[in-house]
């Protein structure tokens, strides 16, 4: 019921009055708008004023700061010194951003990652910028903007990383940096699928000693089985051998 | 007792130092001194005010003095489009500013002048009439009396004002705040949307207007089209639109537009 009569009662779309009804006879009533014609109505609301569009807030983009004016504390060297032992020392070093987690959180969320082997650490951005700077690592300098946080281990325990992070939604990947190899998201995640090396490495020898247990079982077997093998395999030789002399004197 | 002189002679001290450096273990003693002092902002300055003689606002007649009243048309133009005179301050500070177009007689004016007059303090303010008294005249039929027999007689006299125009202007040695609850008072009872702007407010909204038509991110501009005659345009418009582009509609004005 109420949708037919909104039908009704709404203008349709795109739809002209054939006559619109304006008096042009007394004007004399001010109390009142008075009725405007549809084309000048249409005008107005065509030449609506427009507002500019509003520059960024401030503060959206990090400030630029030119390296010469930037003041180096006691504290920050210290802090420094600390960053290039955590660069030397651990393996895996993944930047996370810290999106509003309280105490609570980090702590569960620190407690789960020590299970594991990994350490949260948390280092100013300033000195970040300071220390990567003039280290190789300075293609990481674009992760560490906003309240970043560093997930640190002696080795790559990414699986275990990704799993305990998807837990906790206020921490979000941005990158990482494992055995001086920067990764991003998508490479901490097919890092993560691969097998570990162990593994790989018996896969390899599993290969390779395959072919010399084959040769040696087929030695193993009764001899007249074996010459059996050998005859045949010395036919196809020389079938080989003969069909490429044809070709080649037919050439 | 040792903290109790240590106090007296920092109180001492820290009226010496104007209460700004406030240091080291004295510092928490200190607070009682400092409790009561403030630093107070300093005064707006008034020197250059000069009050006339007559701060208060004079009486207006009722009926104009003319030899020979003639009835007149109701020319609703006078009531049309912005205020091409007294839309800016001469003398005062703070005044009522109409925001739309009206007629006010002389009830109007009898009510302003009462109210400003009695609320204001004659000692440091002024006010000043910034519109006419009464003098475009309205004519009425008598009660009861049949239509037609050409005109009526002239019943009273009212002053048009167009959006813009200053009514009242207060000066003298006095902040908005002193004057604005009466101004606001007055300015509700008007037969038109008032309001109370000081100079700064109405400077103000003059580079608001401003800065908006030059900014306007709208390519399609109302002066613009009706200046061209897009599409005939002009047929349905007034030669009043082509004055104001759009931005009134009769005394009334479209706040928003360009």
């Amino acid at each position: 019921m109420a949708a037919t009569l909104c039908a009704k009662l709404l203008p349709k779309q795109g739809w002209l009055p054939l006559s619109v009804s304006v008096r042009h006879g007394s004007k004399a009533v001010t109390r009142h708008r008075r009725p405007q014609h549809i084309l000048k109505k249409k005008l107005l609301a065509v030449t609506e004023y427009i507002p500019p569009t509003r520059d960024a807030p401030p503060g959206a983009y990090p400030h630029q700061i030119k390296r010469g004016q930037e003041e180096c504390t006691g504290l920050m060297l210290l802090i420094k010194e600390d960053l290039k032992k955590v660069f030397q020392d651990y393996k895996m070093i993944a930047v996370v951003q810290n999106n509003n987690s309280n105490t609570d959180d980090m702590l569960t969320l620190r407690h789960r990652l020590h299970k594991h082997g990994i350490s949260v650490k948390f280092f100013p951005n300033q000195v970040m910028h300071l220390f990567l700077g003039d280290s190789i690592y300075g293609s990481m300098a674009p992760l560490f903007i906003g309240p970043t946080v560093l997930f640190v281990s002696k080795t790559p325990k990414l699986r275990e990383m990704l799993s305990t992070l998807r837990v906790s939604p206020q921490m979000t990947l941005l990158g990482a940096c494992i055995d001086n190899t920067l990764l991003s998201v998508q490479g901490v995640l097919h890092y993560s699928k691969l097998p570990s090396m162990t593994v790989v490495q018996g896969e390899l020898v599993s290969g390779l000693t395959m072919l010399t247990s084959h040769t040696v079982s087929v030695l193993q077997r009764h001899p007249g089985q074996l010459s059996a093998l050998l005859q045949q395999y010395i036919k196809q030789q020389s079938s080989e051998t003969t069909s490429e002399a044809k070709t080649e004197s037919a050439t | 007792m040792v903290s109790v002189l240590k106090a007296a002679v920092g109180g001492l001290m820290d009226v010496c130092r104007a209460n700004n450096h406030l240091r080291g273990f004295l510092h928490n003693h200190l607070k009682l001194f400092a409790a009561g002092m403030k630093t107070y902002e300093i005064p707006p300055d008034y020197s250059n005010v000069v009050l006339p003689a007559k701060p208060k606002l004079k009486f207006l007649n009722k009926v104009p003095n003319l030899k020979k009243a003639k009835k007149e048309m109701k020319k609703l133009r006078d009531i049309q489009g912005p205020a091409k005179a007294a839309n800016a301050f001469t003398v005062g500070q703070y005044a009522i500013v109409a925001m739309g177009g009206g007629y006010l007689h002389w009830g109007h004016f009898e009510m302003m002048r009462l109210t400003i007059n009695r609320k204001m303090d004659a000692r440091t303010t002024f006010a000043r009439w910034r519109v006419n008294a009464p003098y475009k005249p309205v004519t009425r039929k008598g009660l009861g009396q049949r239509m037609g027999g050409g005109k009526g007689a002239i019943d009273h006299y009212v002053t048009p004002v167009r959006y813009g125009r200053l009514i009242v202007e207060l000066g003298g040695k006095v902040e908005l705040g002193e004057v604005e609850s009466v101004l606001t008072e007055v300015a509700k009872k008007l037969p038109f949307p008032a309001k109370v702007m000081s100079r700064e407010d109405l400077e103000a909204l003059k580079k608001v207007h401003a800065d908006m038509e030059q900014n306007n991110q709208n390519p399609w501009t109302f002066k613009q089209i009706v200046q061209g005659n897009m599409l005939g345009i002009r047929k349905v418009l007034s030669p009043f639109d082509l004055h104001n582009h759009g931005r009134f509609t009769g005394k009334f004005h479209l706040p928003g537009r360009v």
